[in-house]
Parts: structure tokens; C-alpha cells; sequence
């Protein structure tokens, strides 16, 4: 019982627990905003990829997202967070709080499956609603917005929710730039008691939680948009 | 009317249509027939410009809905360049000639041997955008006037029977969402599914579907109508509800475009049947002409195949 004693005398009594808040709070923080700028970037990257491929310009976008994907999907979340970090930012001469850092890294990467997860749902769209839609004298612009996006986003969300549970989980890389997450309090906690098995396993236990929180929603969210159309 | 000019359409290599022409002129029924691969769809898909025709051109109401093609506009051919090599060449080797059966004559080799390069010059290239200018029409103002009916019906799935139909009206700032209801409501009426007006296009049957879809394109209050092989996808007990709206639109004067393989529809109620084969339109003519009389041994092998 020595080793729960200790584990609740840091947390408790010696205020460990918001350090763990404000770690949980920084995970959310990330792993929320990372994807928000994911999808944005992932939206914007998908567009180039379905727009007709005539343009010149429309060809150049189309093969930055080609670079973009392969970029950040060939490489490890870590280095690409130690990379913005300590060599890209440095560079820029930007200086800004590691949690923005971290906020901006996860966006980006989560951008480039969020592109390919958008592609995706937009080409499982069946190709006559478009004609339909264009056939009625929509242009290309509100037949995407009205007819394909709409059922676009509706095929995605349970990919775009794993992509969120990917993310949420890999922001425990962040201590890499020292940013306190929920992972970086308890290892504190474990390392000022030399008892790592109860916070490592109450740390394990908060991730589950919380995946399982954001399971249940995004079921949810399905539930509700299938109801509206009882596909 | 809706004037086809010449019309090539290829996939690659697949030569799918291969010089079309015809004219649908208002209160028209025409009903294309031929073999499946024929081109019919294609051809149909190349009025609205769902396909952008490789050559020729399309008219409608007297606006080009395609580019300007270069071989039919003499006043074009005769600003390139080649067109004044060759001429050039042509009065040096016939100095006696008569000039205008001259220019007459290169002119229809050049169209006939498609001589015209990438680039012919600055004359040519601002003949081609004068052409282009003085009949431009919006693609999307276009469209509205041509309904189209599908064979696999293309309802919106993400919206209910009624924004399926006031969705286009609507979110085209032609009517107001009450004006739009209200017709949609009258039509629905019309068809007998005012009760479906909540439902999802899921729940409806394969011909209520079909019939919601041709409601949908009326809403747009269009003066053409375009189906291709509207029943084709249907349940048989289900097709004849389908005709039978159909039918009600051509009695109400609606020009119409049908490509079906109904032929005892394409009898009762077509102006004019157009048989195609190969690209082409190998022939055509009234039901009667097409039906009891068949010239072509394409056709008559068809007919025997499908009555
Ligand atoms: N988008 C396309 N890409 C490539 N080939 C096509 C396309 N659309 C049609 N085709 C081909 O063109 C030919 C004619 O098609 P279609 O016009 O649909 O014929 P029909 O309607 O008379 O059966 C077919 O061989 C078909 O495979
Ligand atoms: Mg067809």
C-alpha cells in the first residue's frame, strides 16, 4: 500500500493533481485544435486533388498535396515535432509557447490524412448526384457544397473520429518539447516517488477513458446524421 | 430548338459518336433507339454538355453551349494560317483560276482532311473568340432549360423528397422557398406522392423514385426534356407508371429527348425515332417510317431483336 500512499500523497496532497489537469487540458488543447487545423488544411488539400485536372495551376496544387502527403506521412510524428521545434521555428525566428508549437505540428500532420481521408469520402460519392446536381444548373462550386460535401462528410466521419483517437493518443510524443501533457504530469509524479506502476496504469486508464468518451460521441454523431436520412 | 453540328465525341481512342447533326425543334418527341454501345447516352449527355463533344457543336436557342469548332465557321478556316499558305499555293499553280471557286475549293479540302494545325495564328484565333462571344451563354443558364432524367434516377440522397425538388429553384435564387413548395406540392400532387413529401429518397420505390426525379427536373420549369433510358433500372410493374408521366408530359407539348427501349412508347408517342448505330445516326424517320418500313439491315436486325 506504500506505493498508493506515495502516488496519492503527490497527487493530493502535494496539489499533483493540476499538474495532471492542466496535462489533460494540454492533451485536448492539442489533439482538438491539431485536428481543426488538420481538417482545414486536409479540406483544402483534398480540393486540389478532386478539382478537374485541366489548369495548369490546378496540376501544380494537385502535386504540392501529392509532396505534402508523402512528406508527412513518411516521416515519425516525433521527428516532425522535434523538427518545427528546434530547427524550423528557430529558423523563422518565431517564438511562441510549446502548446501552439505542438498545436501547429499535429495540424499539419493530421492534414495530410484528413486530405486523404476527405479525398476519399468525396470519391465515394456516386458520381451521378453530381451530374444530377450540374444537370440542374448548379455550378461546380454549390454542387460540391449542397449535394457531395454534405454526404461526403457524413462517409467520414468514423474515419475522421479514428484519425481524432490516432491523434489524441500521439500527443503523448509533445514531451519531447516540453510541453506538460497528461503522459509528461504522470511520469513526474512517477519520477519524484520511484513508483511507476499505479501512475502508469492511472495514466493508461485516463487515455482509455477518454477514447472511449470520444467513441461514444462520435457513435453519437452517426446515429444522428443516419437518422436524418435512414440510409 | 437545340441544333447538334457535326458532333465527334472520343474516350481516348473509343470512338463513341462520329459526326452527328440533327435538330430538336420545339414540341418535338424524339426517341433515340440502338443497340446498347451505340452512343445514344452519350449523344443525349452532349446537349446539356454532361460530355464536352471532341468536335462539332451544339446550339441551343441559338447560343453555342460549346466551344466554337473551327471547321464549321468558313470565316475561321479562311483567317489561318494554313488557309493562306494553301490558297496562296493554289493561285500560284492555277493563276486562271476563278478566285472564289478557288478559296471554295481549299476551303473544303481543309475541312474535309482536318488540315488545321495547333496554332494558326493571330486572325484565326481572334475569328474563333469573336465567334465565341457573340453567342456565349452560360453553361449553367443553359442547363436550366434542359431537364435531364436518369436511369439510375440521381435523387439527392442527403435530402427529402421536397428539397430534392425546390433544392435547384432555391439555391438558384429563382423562386422563393414558398413559391417553390408550392409547385413542388402541386406536382407532387399531380403524381399522387404528396404524402411521400418527408420521406428519404431511400424509403421510395424504384418508380416513385423515377417519377420524383422527373418532378424534380420540372420544378426548374424547363422548356427541353432529356431522359436517358428512364425505365431501364426499373422493376417491370413498375415501368408503366413511369411511361405513363412521361406520356402526360408529351400531351402537355413538353419537348422531349428520350432514349428508351420501350418501343411500344417510342410508337405511341415519338414525332420522330432515331436509330443509332455506331456513333452515327444510321437512320430515321416517324414511328411509321422506322417501325413498319425499316431501310436498314442494321435496323430491321435491331427491331427484330427487341419487338
Ligand atoms: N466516360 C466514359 N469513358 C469512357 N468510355 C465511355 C464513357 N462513357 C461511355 N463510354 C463508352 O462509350 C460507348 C457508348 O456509350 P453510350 O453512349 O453509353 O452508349 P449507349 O447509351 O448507346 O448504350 C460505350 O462503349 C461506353 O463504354
Ligand atoms: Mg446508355
Amino acid at each position: 500500500m506504500a506505493a498508493w500512499d506515495s502516488f496519492y500523497r503527490q497527487l493530493v496532497t502535494l496539489e499533483g493533481y493540476k499538474n495532471v489537469l492542466k496535462g489533460l487540458l494540454n492533451t485536448a488543447y492539442i489533439a482538438v485544435f491539431g485536428l481543426l487545423i488538420g481538417m482545414i488544411i486536409g479540406c483544402l488539400l483534398a480540393t486540389t486533388k478532386i478539382l478537374p485536372q485541366k489548369k495548369w495551376y490546378v496540376k501544380a496544387l494537385s502535386r504540392f498535396t501529392d509532396c505534402y502527403v508523402a512528406l508527412f506521412r513518411g516521416t515519425p510524428m516525433v521527428v516532425q515535432l522535434l523538427i518545427i521545434h528546434f530547427v524550423l521555428f528557430p529558423a523563422l525566428g518565431i517564438q511562441i509557447s510549446s502548446v501552439i508549437e505542438a498545436i501547429i505540428a499535429f495540424g499539419l500532420n493530421s492534414g495530410a490524412y484528413v486530405s486523404e481521408i476527405m479525398r476519399g469520402g468525396i470519391l465515394s460519392v456516386d458520381k451521378g448526384q453530381t451530374e444530377a446536381g450540374r444537370a440542374l444548373g448548379f455550378g461546380y462550386g454549390k454542387t460540391m457544397l449542397k449535394i457531395v460535401l454534405p454526404q461526403a462528410i457524413k462517409n467520414v466521419i468514423p474515419t475522421l473520429g479514428n484519425e481524432f483517437i490516432t491523434l489524441l493518443k500521439e500527443t503523448s510524443v509533445v514531451s519531447f518539447i516540453a510541453v506538460v501533457d497528461i503522459t509528461k504530469a504522470f511520469q513526474n509524479i512517477a519520477n519524484s516517488t520511484y513508483e511507476y506502476i499505479i501512475p502508469y496504469i492511472v495514466l493508461a486508464l485516463c487515455y482509455l477513458v477518454v477514447v472511449l468518451i470520444v467513441t461514444g460521441l462520435i457513435k453519437l454523431v452517426e446515429r444522428r446524421l443516419r437518422a436524418g436520412d435512414r440510409n | 430548338m437545340i441544333e447538334i453540328k457535326n458532333v465527334y465525341k472520343y474516350f481516348n481512342t473509343l470512338k463513341v459518336l462520329k459526326g452527328v447533326s440533327t435538330e430538336i425543334k420545339e414540341g418535338e418527341k424524339v426517341v433515340i433507339i440502338g443497340p446498347s454501345g451505340s452512343g445514344k447516352s452519350t449523344l443525349l449527355r452532349c446537349m446539356n454538355l454532361l460530355e464536352e463533344p471532341t468536335y462539332g457543336e451544339v446550339w441551343l436557342d441559338g447560343k453555342l453551349i460549346t466551344p466554337p469548332d473551327p471547321y464549321l465557321h468558313r470565316e475561321v478556316i479562311e483567317a489561318s494560317k494554313t488557309f493562306v499558305k494553301l490558297f496562296g499555293e493554289a493561285l500560284e499553280q492555277n493563276p486562271d483560276a476563278n478566285e472564289e471557286e478557288l478559296r471554295e475549293s481549299v476551303y473544303l479540302s481543309i475541312r474535309q482532311n482536318d488540315l488545321l494545325k495547333r496554332h494558326e495564328g493571330r486572325a484565326y484565333r481572334k475569328a474563333l473568340k469573336a465567334i465565341a462571344e457573340e453567342n456565349y451563354v452560360d453553361i449553367n443558364l443553359a442547363r436550366r432549360q434542359m431537364g435531364m432524367v436518369f436511369q439510375n434516377v440521381n435523387l439527392f440522397n442527403n435530402m427529402n423528397v421536397l428539397n430534392n425538388l425546390i433544392a435547384a429553384p432555391v439555391g438558384l435564387k429563382l423562386k422563393t422557398k414558398e413559391e417553390a413548395t408550392e409547385l413542388a406540392m402541386k406536382l407532387l400532387t399531380r403524381i399522387g406522392l404528396a404524402d411521400k413529401v418527408e420521406e428519404y429518397p431511400q424509403k421510395l420505390s424504384g418508380g416513385q423514385r423515377q417519377r420524383i426525379a422527373i418532378i424534380r427536373s420540372l420544378c426548374m420549369e424547363p422548356r427541353y426534356m432529356l431522359f436517358d433510358e428512364p425505365t431501364s433500372a426499373l422493376d417491370p410493374e413498375m415501368v408503366g407508371e413511369v411511361l405513363a408521366l412521361m406520356k402526360e408530359l408529351a400531351d402537355d407539348g413538353m419537348t422531349m429527348v428520350i432514349v428508351t427501349h420501350e418501343m411500344g412508347f417510342a410508337r405511341e408517342v415519338a414525332t420522330r425515332v432515331m436509330f443509332m448505330d455506331e456513333g452515327v445516326i444510321a437512320e430515321e424517320g416517324t414511328p411509321d417510317e422506322i417501325f413498319r418500313h425499316p431501310k436498314h439491315e442494321r435496323l430491321k436486325d435491331f427491331l427484330s431483336k427487341v419487338l
